[in-house]
């Protein structure tokens, strides 16, 4: 049976190596838009099972190239960078071509990082950052997030923060440069949002 | 006060090689021959020398378009010789810069032409004085139409937000590339491969160009690098009309993406027209949109699609 989509998977979704999270996410939903049953554009071209077929593999390519550890193994695999651990995840691609910088050097961290305890909404994460006197600069130098995401976090402004996978990372980047417990400050940050609506049901 | 000019030489301003600019779509009803006369108005607006001819031999009505009455002289007097010049056949439209061939409604033979007659034809519209020459396409993919779109420097295909107007810009497409490989077949068997796959349930199951490619590549290898330069230099652009919200205008970009991953075909999007009540209004009193109410929002974006089309630019899909 032939692909009806070839290639690797950032040819699937219509993208370069480079994308950024923002640009995956956009492709995949001009991709579902484009395979989904209602679409007329590929209405005569594919039959049934071809669109599904079409649709599962940009699923697949979505799945991979959304999460920023699995995309970097896939990305290493294909040889589109090299092998440097990917701690910190790069939450961001990189403006250049591959290979992507090294990720930037470990930021001083306090002995032992805080656990909240309770709820972790913007404000709460805004206090804590404050009370150590770091400034959203700072964090974003240190973990290569825009200055807008970070403000969008300790705003609330979870309808603008990017798709959850994505989001974890930057809230365990955000905790590690404050001096909080990674995991679980996303985590608890993370129970507040509202699930997110999976675009493919 | 005015200041002596310093004395220079006029320099015409460099006009590009005369082209043919061609609307086709495959289906009818969609508004080829609105946009052909509106297409044609902005660019004769721009200050291009351009020439309407009708080429729907069978159903002619672009003059209608125009506001126009069918005029003494067609297309056909010309392809059956009661005319020597095709001068003799061109008309005025009263806008500057704009006349009109129109066609053959009262020749029913016109619609059946013989190849060579329209390679006349085609021979002689180009030895006119202008800069562009847009063809009114008919609608269905017959040989008469498809090879008006194929001699073109542009081939416009106008759709329709419907499922049954891109079916048939698709099959348009496949017609028409099929044709042209035909052409450029570099030995019996690969024509037969063409031949084959023009029909659409052929034994060998090929469905697109880029199976033909495949089907090709097994019986006569040495030809695919030229099926595959032919495939490259055919070039159609998609014209969305009628688009009634953001979601249809972006059906263009799909139908890019479409034809590049599943047909093996370059296609760009040159841009879209609203679905515009103005538009059919003007109809009814025989109008033409684009002059008779210029600041309506499908006469502006012809005007950019026209815009657009003579800087060979189209709609990018960014992310
Ligand atoms: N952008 C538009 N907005 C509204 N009505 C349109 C538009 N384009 C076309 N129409 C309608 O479609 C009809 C058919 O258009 P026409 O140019 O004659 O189609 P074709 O040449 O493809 O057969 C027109 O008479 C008009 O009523
Ligand atoms: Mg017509």
């Amino acid at each position: 049976m032939v692909a009806v989509l070839g290639g690797n998977h950032y040819e699937v979704l219509g993208i370069d190596a480079r994308a950024t999270p923002e640009q995956v996410e956009r492709a995949y939903r001009f991709c579902l838009e484009m395979y989904g049953d209602s679409s007329i554009a590929i209405y005569s071209l594919l039959d049934a099972d071809e669109q599904r077929r079409a649709r599962s593999r940009v699923q697949e390519a979505y799945e991979v190239l959304r999460d920023p550890f699995r995309r970097h193994d896939y990305d290493v695999s294909q040889g589109f960078v090299r092998a440097t651990p990917p701690m910190p995840a790069p939450p961001r691609a990189a403006a250049g071509p591959v290979p992507l910088p090294a990720p930037p050097p470990p930021a001083p961290r306090p002995p032992a990082p805080q656990v909240l305890e309770g709820p972790v909404d913007g404000a709460t994460l805004r206090r804590c950052r404050e009370e150590r006197g770091i400034s959203l600069k700072e964090i974003a130098g240190r973990t290569k997030i825009g200055v807008r995401y970070l403000e969008y976090i300790e705003a609330d402004r979870h309808e603008l923060l990017p798709a959850p996978v994505y989001l974890r990372g930057f809230l365990q980047e955000y905790a590690r440069a404050t001096g909080l417990e990674p995991r679980r400050t996303a985590d608890a940050y993370m129970s507040r949002l509202r699930r997110h609506p999976d675009p493919t049901r | 006060m005015m200041e002596a000019l310093p004395a220079v030489v006029p320099v015409a301003a460099a006009r590009p090689r005369r082209q043919v600019w061609s609307v086709g779509g495959g289906k009818g009803g969609i508004g080829k021959s609105l946009l052909t006369a509106a297409l044609g108005f902005q660019l004769a607006r721009l200050g291009r020398r351009v020439v309407l001819v009708d080429a729907d031999l069978g159903g002619a009505n672009l003059h209608t378009c125009l506001g126009l009455a069918g005029p003494a002289l067609t297309l056909g007097d010309f392809i059956c010789r009661r005319v020597e010049r095709i001068e003799d056949v061109l008309v005025e439209t009263g806008v500057s810069g704009l006349r009109l061939i129109s066609g053959a409604s009262d020749f029913l033979g016109a619609a059946n032409i013989k190849y060579a007659q329209k390679v006349r034809v085609l021979n002689r519209i180009r030895s006119l004085e202008v800069d562009i020459i847009l063809l009114d396409l008919g609608a269905g993919t017959s040989f008469n139409i498809i090879d008006f779109f194929l001699v073109s420097d542009v081939g416009i295909l106008t759709v329709v937000p419907e499922p049954t107007s891109i079916e048939n810009g698709y099959r348009f497409i496949k017609s028409a590339l099929y044709r042209r490989l035909r052409a450029a077949a570099p030995s019996q068997a690969v024509r037969a491969i063409v031949d084959s796959a023009l029909d659409q349930k052929n034994p060998l199951g090929i469905r697109t160009p880029l199976d033909l490619l495949a089907v090709v590549e097994r019986a006569d290898p040495a030809a695919v690098p030229l099926l595959r330069k032919e495939m490259g230099a055919f070039h159609p652009r998609f014209v969305i009309n009628q688009v009634r919200d953001p979601a249809d205008a972006a059906i263009g970009h799909q139908l890019v993406t479409a034809c590049a991953r599943h047909l093996g075909v370059k296609a760009a999007y040159a841009g879209y027209v609203p679905f515009d009540d103005t538009v059919w209004r003007c109809v009814r009193q025989r109008r033409l949109f684009a002059s008779a109410v210029p600041d309506c929002p499908s006469a502006q974006k012809v005007r950019e699609l026209a815009r657009g089309l003579l800087q060979g630019e189209s709609l990018a899909l960014t992310w």
